[in-house]
């Protein structure tokens, strides 16, 4: 049996007043990928910021390799998941600039070697390698998240969190994302989205069951 | 050397009566703000009849814990005052900032006396009152500038701050940019000033100097040593205020809180 990599269990959320989650539990084991289906506004995007320590939640527990998610240890647990948001706001620069940045950081330090990997990367998720090179914000929604996806996949987390990642994505555009996580052995992600084709090489999906409280995503 | 040219009551009569061309103005063109002119008048010469008497009672007092105790209120309704001005509630960052402003202040001003001046009496209010009071005014208004920047960058980019923090950044290398911006804006204005003195208009404390009756040289040196000072002021200030802000300004866990804001 695998190991569990994240064990959400009965988290509750409220914001602005409403419940945006209630009772949600999850398990994901090591290696595994997990989508989870639910219709827009209903805490899909809410669920990953608690997992990313952004919210708290008001009830429930999330523990990621065995060690809960709280506002101390969040700090550390950060540096084994990364994320890639539904419309990624990268800040601002060259694209080169974007991918780098995080290695600047104490933590990704001596992973500045998988810069290496950009070209690879750029050409299995169907971007030219002149895209280094131009700004971030020249690009359409589709390259930004692929570049986000990238970003994140540079930095060899355990666990990858991905929100909507193929909703700007045009269907070659989506397989080339789809294949490249494929080919990441052993690689957990835990996926949200609308339906099903969010992850269709996904080894389970789970509904999100609608909570009809919930007002939005990202409170 | 010549004395002080003291203005007479008459010639106090006759600055008010300069006031008569602006108010003119303003109702020539139609612009209404003549009652906030008449409010801004009257609450400026009562506010520095109260404050003159007040000085006068502690220069002749000269005690320096009274000193002391006067630079503290002054710093005390800065401090309230930047964090209006930045729209940011004074129960959380009141106290960081107070301790910022302190720094700020009193570090170039004990300098300023200590060394510069080399006063035998380093709390004398005839030197710690009217310098501190321009190193603090200064830093007021890097403060306002620099605090009010950051926090508004933040809440404005919470997203880029966020995808920070989740690509393992610390808070103190998540903030490091909006800091860097923040301190370059602050900064920027007395950097300036400094390009242009002398150029554009004769400062303050020069032109004080000069009426005092000191020679142009005399008013030089302590031009150019409070340029210095204020400088050193709003460099330590700035940068104290927003890091020590930090723990009331974000969440244990790194995002920027939202109730820090007064709007």
């Amino acid at each position: 049996m695998k190991d569990v990599m994240l064990q959400i269990s009965d988290l509750t959320v409220h914001a602005g007043g409403k419940q945006i989650l209630k009772n949600f539990s999850l398990e994901v084991g090591d290696g595994e990928q997990v989508l989870v289906t639910a219709p827009s506004g209903t805490g899909k995007s809410t669920l990953l910021r608690c997992v990313l320590g952004f919210l708290t939640p008001q009830g429930g527990s999330i523990a990621l390799q065995g060690v809960s998610v709280n506002d101390q240890s969040i700090w550390s647990l950060r540096h084994r998941m990364s994320y890639v948001a539904q419309e990624p706001v990268l800040g601002v620069g060259l694209v080169r600039d974007i991918l780098t940045r995080p290695f600047d950081y104490h933590a990704n330090r001596e992973l500045r070697h998988n810069l290496e990997r950009v070209p690879d990367l750029l050409r299995q998720l169907r971007l030219p390698q002149e895209i280094a090179e131009q700004q971030i914000d020249s690009l359409s929604g589709g390259e930004k998240q692929r570049i986000a996806l990238i970003a994140a996949l540079l930095l060899d987390r355990p666990l990858l969190l991905l929100d909507e990642i193929t909703a700007s994505l045009d269907k070659d555009s989506a397989e080339a994302v789809f294949t490249a996580l494929a080919t990441r052995e052993g690689q957990t992600i835990l996926a949200v989205g609308h339906h099903a084709n969010a992850l269709p090489k996904a080894d389970r999906i789970e509904m999100l069951s609608v909570n009809h409280d919930a007002a939005g995503d990202a409170p | 050397m010549i004395g002080t040219i003291d203005i007479s009551w008459p010639g106090m009569l006759a600055a008010y009566c300069l006031l008569l061309i602006p108010l003119a103005m303003l109702l020539w063109q139609g612009v209404s703000i003549l009652g906030r002119v008449a409010i801004a008048a009257v609450r400026m010469t009562v506010q520095l009849l109260f404050v003159g008497l007040y000085l006068q009672f502690v220069f002749n007092l000269d005690n320096a814990w009274l000193n002391c105790a006067w630079l503290l209120v002054m710093i005390l309704v800065a401090d309230v005052s930047i964090l209006r001005h930045c729209r940011l509630r004074v129960r959380c960052f009141g106290l960081s900032l107070f301790v910022a402003l302190i720094l700020g202040t009193g570090v170039p001003l004990l300098y300023f006396t200590m060394l510069i001046l080399r006063r035998p009496q380093i709390l004398e209010a005839r030197t710690l009152i009217p310098i501190g009071g321009m190193i603090l005014g200064n830093c007021l208004r890097a403060d306002i500038i620099g605090i009010r920047h950051f926090y508004d960058t933040i809440k404005r980019d919470s997203r880029t701050f966020e995808y920070t923090l989740a690509q393992g950044a610390q808070l103190r290398e998540a903030i490091q940019p909006y800091l860097r911006e923040a301190f370059h804006n602050a900064v920027s204005p007395t950097i300036a000033t400094m390009m242009t003195i002398g150029l554009v208009s004769l400062p303050g404390m020069m032109t004080g100097v000069i009426l005092g009756g000191q020679p142009p040289v005399t008013a030089i040196k302590y031009q150019v040593a409070i340029m210095i000072a204020i400088f050193t002021g709003t460099a330590i200030a700035m940068p104290c205020a927003i890091l020590m802000s930090l723990k009331r300004g974000f969440h244990a866990s790194g995002p920027l809180r939202k109730d820090v804001f007064t709007d």
